[in-house]
């Protein structure tokens, strides 16, 4: 199966001498297009560490990072604008929605390819077909506080997908929701990774969705072992 | 791409144009002091533009007639009307008093003016109702902002005189507005000492040997008529023949009759940069003042609204936004809340100018200059904001 993502001994360390910090000892993954795997750990693991060296937003201190067939990271980024790459190659799915809140849901959602330089109007005829996929079509000249919280998040989902990008990053996307939506959410970004054949990691403390993974990664002072699967493909 | 800011604003825009208000008024404020400086010197200026003259002959070594006091015999004007290249010169007084009128006092400058033929410089000008001054005495023109109506009588000093014509904009340099008398009846008011003064003056020089020689009482009769009465003027004022050059007859004038005189540039210098420039300083003080709190204040604003923001800054950093998109968000903001504060500073400094008690001038070029001074200001004030949203870390929306 094709790579989306590939980590390899990836080592994250804050600080120097006595007082350093081993986030990340030595991380390894890897996550197939079209594939969702989960992350799990309890807090301080370095999850979150992970997720922000994978989202190009901190360094690395080592180690080799590839999204699909771009080395984007080995011993030092190997792309210049790091900007660019979050918004083309990285979709991201927060805690909470973190919708703009003075922007519709279509803008909220059309933003990304406006950045990208896509015209507003092919950009906002992106986003209303993408809402429309997600089933949240019907509110897309309405504002972020009128939804709900299972609305929110879709449209939020609906934005980390609207550029297309290979890989997408869920912080506890379903942490705000009950189980029955947040077991929505996670069939959702299955149905979404397989549609486009994104690969997609879920960071979860979620009980209710681990047995949905096929695959999990559990993260322990810095360093993954790969669960066993937990459910037959 | 849409305008984040555009969309911010109208998102929040009563939150926005209450505060773009409570700039504006401050801004109505400066615009109104600026109005207010401008008045004073165009006040200055009709003084000088109303009383037509071309020189002012004053007492040697002195600023008079407006600025310092001034003294010259009614006669000093014969030898200086007779000169070569002098049109006409009349004598005028000055004189600023309270008046008692309908219960409330009220502050003029009493004007002496030569009325024994019209278009005399000194004479009152902008003429809106009634008509000149015809008669030698107790009749009085005055202008509008007295709040005196043809027909009413005023009381200056010893004596009542009846209101027979309305001026508009005739004004003191301090903004007061102008009583016209017949020249007589100005000096009268200016110089003649009071009852109980002339009965103690008459007695010393009866007691005086010298004065009130024996055997010759027509010395002392002369001596009292002397100290009673009283010819003085303030200035004259000259108007020049055309085509001679005002420069020219000044110098004549300072030569031959020994008085100080000043032509029309010397007297507006002397008017606005030296009778003003202290008040000019004053207001200068307090539009730097208010620049300075308006920059504060926006300053405060906008980055209290950045700081309200910083995670959705964080969300727009982590996907993808350059921070000059964010910047000029910002920047826009600052310049959104500066113009609606200039546009709402305007209407309610030209709203309540008519209500000052002093000329309060908006000129356009101030304006102008005003709308880029406040723009200037919250480009300055936007600074600060800008930095702390370019000091969001993407990680904040992401967390952990």
């Amino acid at each position: 199966m094709a790579e989306g993502i590939l980590i390899n001994n990836v080592v994250k360390t804050y600080g120097s001498g006595d007082t350093a910090v081993h986030a990340l000892r030595g991380v390894n993954m890897a996550v197939a297009k079209g594939e969702v795997v989960g992350l799990i750990g309890p807090s301080g693991s370095g999850k979150s560490t992970l997720l922000k060296c994978l989202g190009a937003v901190i360094e690395p201190t080592s180690g080799r990072m590839t999204i699909g067939d771009q080395c984007i990271y080995d011993n030092g980024w190997k792309v210049h604008d790091l900007r660019a790459l979050r918004r083309d190659l990285i979709g991201f799915i927060f805690q909470a929605p973190y919708l703009i809140p003075f922007l519709d849901v279509t803008d909220n959602v059309a933003l990304l390819p406006m950045l990208a330089g896509k015209p507003n109007a092919l950009a906002r005829k992106e986003a209303r077909e993408l809402l429309n996929a997600l089933d949240v079509g019907h509110r897309a000249k309405a504002m972020p506080p009128q939804l709900s919280g299972g609305e929110q998040q879709r449209v939020a989902i609906a934005r980390a997908l609207v550029n297309r990008p290979p890989v997408i990053l869920a912080d506890e996307p379903t942490a705000p929701l009950d189980g029955q939506r947040a077991l929505a959410v996670v069939t959702l970004l299955n149905d979404m990774a397989r549609q486009f054949d994104t690969a997609i990691i879920i960071v979860t403390h979620d009980e209710k969705i681990i047995p949905t993974f096929k695959r999990l990664y559990n993260i322990r002072d810095g360093v993954t072992v790969e669960e066993a699967q937990v459910r037959a493909a | 791409m849409i305008s984040l800011a555009g969309r911010d604003i109208l998102h929040s825009w009563g939150k926005f144009v209450l505060t773009g208000v409570g700039l504006g008024l401050l801004i109505g404020v400066t615009l109104s002091m600026a109005g207010v400086y401008r008045g004073m010197v165009d006040d200055a200026q009709a003084l000088l533009e109303n009383s037509r003259a071309d020189l002012w002959v004053v007492q040697k070594d002195t600023l008079g007639p407006y600025a310092e006091p001034s003294s010259l015999t009614e006669e000093s004007e014969r030898p200086i009307r007779a000169m070569r290249g002098v049109a006409q010169a009349a004598g005028v007084t000055y004189l600023t008093m309270q008046i008692a009128h309908s219960g409330k006092d009220v502050r003029v400058m009493v004007v002496g003016a030569e009325m024994a033929e019209p278009g005399l410089p000194g004479q009152p000008t902008h003429l809106i109702a009634g008509r000149q001054i015809v008669r030698g005495h107790y009749e009085a023109v005055a202008d509008v902002k007295t709040g005196f109506a043809i027909g009413d009588r005023v009381k200056v000093r010893r004596n009542s005189y009846t209101i027979v014509g309305l001026t508009s904009r005739m004004v003191s340099s301090g903004g007061d507005p102008m009583l016209f008398l017949s020249l007589k009846d100005a000096q009268q008011a200016q110089f003649q000492k009071d009852s109980d003064a002339i009965i103690r003056q008459r007695a010393r020089t009866a007691a005086s040997p010298t004065l009130n020689p024996p055997g010759n009482p027509a010395v002392a009769d002369a001596v009292n008529a002397v100290q009673s009465g009283n010819n003085n003027v303030n200035a004259v004022l000259v108007t020049i023949t055309p085509g001679v050059a005002p420069d020219e007859v000044a110098e004549s004038i300072r030569r031959w009759q020994r008085l100080t005189v000043y032509t029309r540039a010397q007297m507006e210098e002397i008017l606005v940069e030296k009778l003003i420039a202290t008040s000019a300083r004053q207001i200068g003080m307090f539009l730097v003042i208010l620049a300075i709190v308006s920059a504060a204040i926006v300053a405060f604003i906008i980055y209290t609204m950045t700081l309200g923001k910083i995670r959705e800054i964080a969300v727009l950093k982590l996907i993808g936004t350059r921070n000059s998109t964010i910047s000029w968000m910002i920047l826009q903001q600052a310049l959104g809340l500066g113009l609606i504060g200039f546009i709402v500073g305007k209407i309610a400094a030209s709203l309540w100018a008519p209500f000052f008690p002093k000329y309060v001038l908006l000129l356009s070029a101030d304006s102008i200059r005003g709308f880029f001074a406040v723009m200037a200001i919250c480009t300055l004030a936007s600074v600060l904001a800008i930095q702390a949203a370019l000091k969001v870390d993407p990680a904040e929306a992401i967390g952990g």
